[in-house]
């Protein structure tokens, strides 16, 4: 008694530091590497490419500037590449600077980028402060119609003037004071413009920003944003909603008042965007965050850093502690007696590649039809090995002909036959065909039952999509289950059927 | 919902009454008192049998032991100073596989039951016994051949099929509870309690009915031969006991099930020894396998020879 006080002690220290070291594994793995508890989880991947064009003046050495994403915050880079024929390029942290000798012709430049989760970028972007602001030159009939519509704009409701003034621009109808300052054309730009005039008689320092919303398809025109220096900070705005803050579909590519692209010994410069998402399981990116964590030798040594190929092999035996736990409750604390102590798990498993119903209809079908052999043979009076060999033909022959019926009649059924393991469906048969023998086909059927039914538990557990996925991007959870089952080896109290069985015993 | 509710019990009422759960028995009680290396001992009868003549415990007399296919065929050259015999598997449990041949020709078997086999069915059975079909894991196995046990008529009436076997269950040397299993109809002529056998506890001091169960439920009368089952009383009740606490020093197992058979003319012997006893004598006999360790760890002598362990029980 004492021993095994003393066995149950020490497993049940090592299963809380399992739990423990589970759970911070668990958070590790979701913080760093991206795991998710959810096996549906995707990531968006998304290509962004800069079509740089201009024709080369052919006297003059050429050097094109193009304002890039700093990496300061809002996405992860999965890839970068550069494609400049006959360029020299240097990438520094906000541009990338080609250059070349005199040529002549049309020149293409490509910047590639692709991004990866996407936050949305509620932070601002410390700076010190702009110099002076510049004032617009209006007149002074400008001036108070502006300062009007600033007047007016307080009435917005928003955190602070810029939001809404951006708000007031947007209303709709366009208040009418503010229509008459505009032209009756004018692009985004313009209006954006427009509106750090404006800020600017309040002294609140702006700028504009450059960058594309993540929205598959190709632009000519980069998208604009609003930026405003509050508090020491730079602060996004969108110049649509009034929205503080980046979007997270938004990629800013250039501020202030750089300009995104500049060419020098070139005319005609143009730049387009294309941008084409890909989804990827979330899984997939795990290495590149573990990289970008800085911390990669632990996740080359997990199984995550293996071939594809061999990572589904794993991901398939992942899933059975969970599946051998449910069998060895089932038979220790439930007190099921089944065929053998894996029978279920070989059955749940042949389930998951059949699929449920089809697999389960098939069972039965190559379970009966082989009974039905099974007896047919004991008149012959074969000794056990040749006899369960013959068993294990007649079983594959079964399966022959279920394909063959299955495939020309279409019943999915029949044809899930092949998945089901031979050597074990023979051993099946044969012993619920001595059980029937010996013990009677009340018995036989009992424990072909039995084994059923943990099996078909057991299926519906490994075959679920969460649990497969959790147990595999979380496999350290393993360790507690084999303490799990180790602890249930030292259970001593009565199986639930044992409640049943010895029920007449204590009544009066 | 509540009348299935109501078969069962809690755990709290059957510890109250001391009964000995399965799990309890493999970790509390088998893997401390029997080790591992002991089982051959008991798994393998015709190693048992050879134990039990050195030790002076009666067993059928053994005729002959088959071990390879070539041999199958020498069994009627074996048994031909017998008018019957018995061929059983040396590794198998639960009965099965056992024939007993009450007569027999060149090529006619006949069975206890009148049924009759013939020469070929005979060799088909022996054969597979010896590739293993009725041994555990089905291991390589070998056929033991062996004197008819006649048994005493005590038991007559209250079999339908088979004779009965005492069932004593020894701890530490002391037989602690016994009962006998009585065939049935519905059991298929069978002693198995699950398949519809009656169990008859059997009280350890005077080998009388304590209790008698069929399916779980008291019974009064045996449901085929009509037999009144209280009236059970096994003679040479002492000569059991002391088959099953010799069986102790035999074997050095700490908890063992020796099956006993009244011979009209041998007395009792030993048919076999089972080092994982099941627990359905609890429900014979209508009280806890537990308690009744926990009273011989408590009170009861050590180092006592079978004999002595004997009168201390009686006594
Ligand atoms: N020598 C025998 N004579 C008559 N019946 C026997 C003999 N041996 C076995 N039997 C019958 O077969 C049954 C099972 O035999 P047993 O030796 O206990 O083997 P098992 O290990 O399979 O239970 C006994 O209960 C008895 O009815
Ligand atoms: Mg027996």
């Amino acid at each position: 008694m004492k021993n095994s006080f003393h066995v149950r002690l020490f497993l049940g220290i090592l299963l809380l530091f399992a739990i423990c070291f589970s759970i911070y594994s668990i958070y590790y793995k979701t913080k760093y590497w991206g795991f998710s508890l959810s096996p549906k989880q995707t990531s968006n991947v998304w290509m962004v490419e800069a079509h740089i064009n201009f024709v080369a003046d052919g006297e003059n050495p050429i050097t094109a500037t193009l304002r890039i994403p700093t990496k300061n915050r809002g996405f992860k880079v999965l890839d970068e590449s550069i494609t400049a024929k006959g360029y020299k390029h240097k990438k520094l942290s906000d541009r990338i600077v080609f250059s070349r000798s005199s040529t002549t012709g049309d020149q293409n430049l490509y910047y590639k980028l692709m991004v990866f989760d996407n936050t949305l970028g509620k932070d601002k972007l410390r700076a010190p402060a702009p110099e002076k602001i510049k004032k617009p030159l209006w007149n002074d009939q400008t001036v108070t119609q502006a300062k009007q519509i600033l007047h007016l704009s307080k009435q917005q409701d928003g955190r602070n003037s810029i939001e809404k003034l951006i708000k007031f621009f947007n209303q709709e109808p366009m208040d009418p004071t503010l229509k008459s300052m505009l032209p009756v054309q004018y692009s985004p730009k313009t209006a954006i413009e427009f509106m750090m005039n404006l800020l600017s008689l309040e002294n609140i320092p702006t700028r504009i920003a450059r960058g594309i919303k993540l929205e598959e398809g190709q632009t000519l025109y980069p998208d604009l944003m609003l930026e405003a220096y509050i508090n020491g900070a730079w602060w996004l705005y969108d110049p649509q909603t009034g929205k503080q803050g980046l979007p997270d579909n938004f990629l800013v590519f250039q501020r202030g008042e750089t300009s995104l692209l500049d060419v020098t010994g070139g005319t005609a410069s143009s730049i387009k965007f294309s941008m084409q998402k890909s989804i990827t399981a979330s899984m997939n990116l795990a290495e590149r965050r573990a990289q970008l964590s800085k911390d990669t030798g632990l996740f080359n040594y997990s199984i995550y850093n293996l071939p594809i190929a061999q990572q589904n092999t794993l991901k398939w035996l992942s899933v059975f502690p969970i599946g051998i736990l449910i069998v060895v409750l089932m038979r220790n604390i439930v007190g099921i007696q089944t065929m053998g102590t894996f029978t279920p798990m070989l059955i749940s498993m042949s389930l998951v590649k059949t699929g449920f119903l089809t697999g389960l209809a098939c069972f039965v079908a190559i379970i009966l039809l082989g009974l039905g052999i099974r007896f047919l043979m004991s008149k012959f009076n074969l000794l056990l090995v040749p006899r369960i060999s013959a068993v294990v033909i007649f079983v594959i022959l079964i399966i022959h002909a279920l394909t063959i019926i299955g495939y020309n009649f279409d019943i999915k059924i029949a044809q899930a036959s092949v998945f089901f393991p031979i050597i074990i469906t023979a051993w099946i048969i044969e012993r619920a065909s001595i059980t029937w023998e010996e013990d009677g086909p009340v018995n036989a059927s009992k424990e072909l039952l039995n084994s059923l039914i943990v099996g078909i538990i057991v299926y519906f557990v490994i075959a679920n999509a969460h649990i497969r996925h959790i147990m595999f991007a979380f496999n350290e959870l393993n360790i507690v289950i084999l303490l799990i089952v180790m602890l249930l080896g030292t259970y001593t109290g009565y199986r639930l059927t044992e409640l049943k069985r010895f029920a007449p015993l204590v009544k009066k | 919902m509540f009348g299935l509710f109501k078969k069962f019990t809690t755990p709290q009422k059957l510890r109250e009454k001391g009964i000995l759960g399965m799990n309890a028995r493999n970790f509390h009680i088998i893997s401390k008192c029997n080790p591992r290396n002991l089982y051959p001992l008991v798994d393998d009868k015709v190693t048992t049998k050879n134990l039990a003549i050195k030790s002076g415990v009666q067993t059928p007399d053994m005729i002959g032991v088959i071990e390879h296919q070539f041999q199958v065929s020498n069994i009627l050259d074996m048994v031909k100073n017998h008018s019957e015999f018995v061929v059983k598997p040396s590794h198998g449990s639960g009965g099965k596989g056992v024939l007993v041949i009450k007569s027999y020709t060149e090529d006619t078997f006949t069975l206890p039951s009148g049924k009759i086999i013939t020469y070929n069915e005979l060799y088909q059975h022996i054969s597979n016994i010896l590739s293993g079909l009725y041994s555990l894991g089905g291991r390589y196995d070998t056929a033991l051949i062996e004197e008819v046990v006649h048994f005493s008529d005590i038991f007559k009436d209250y079999s339908y099929q088979g004779v009965p076997d005492v069932r004593i269950i020894v701890y530490k040397g002391y037989p602690i509870m016994a009962m006998t299993r009585l065939s049935t109809a519905c059991s298929g002529g069978r002693a198995n309690l699950h398949q519809g056998a009656v169990g008859v506890g059997l009280d350890i001091k005077t080998g009388k009915t304590k209790k008698a169960v069929q399916h779980n439920i008291p019974i009064t009368h045996h449901p085929d031969t009509n037999a009144d089952l209280r009236k059970i009383e096994v003679p040479l009740w002492r000569e059991h006991l002391l088959i099953a606490a010799k069986a102790y020093e035999m074997t050095g197992l700490g908890y063992f099930g020796a099956d006993i058979v009244l011979d009209a003319k041998k007395g009792p012997m030993m048919l076999e020894l089972n080092a994982r006893p099941g627990l359905a004598i609890q429900i014979a006999n209508g009280s806890g396998l537990k308690k009744a360790i926990k009273k011989i760890d408590k009170k009861y002598p050590q180092n006592l020879n079978a004999e002595e362990r004997i009168n201390f029980i009686l006594s």
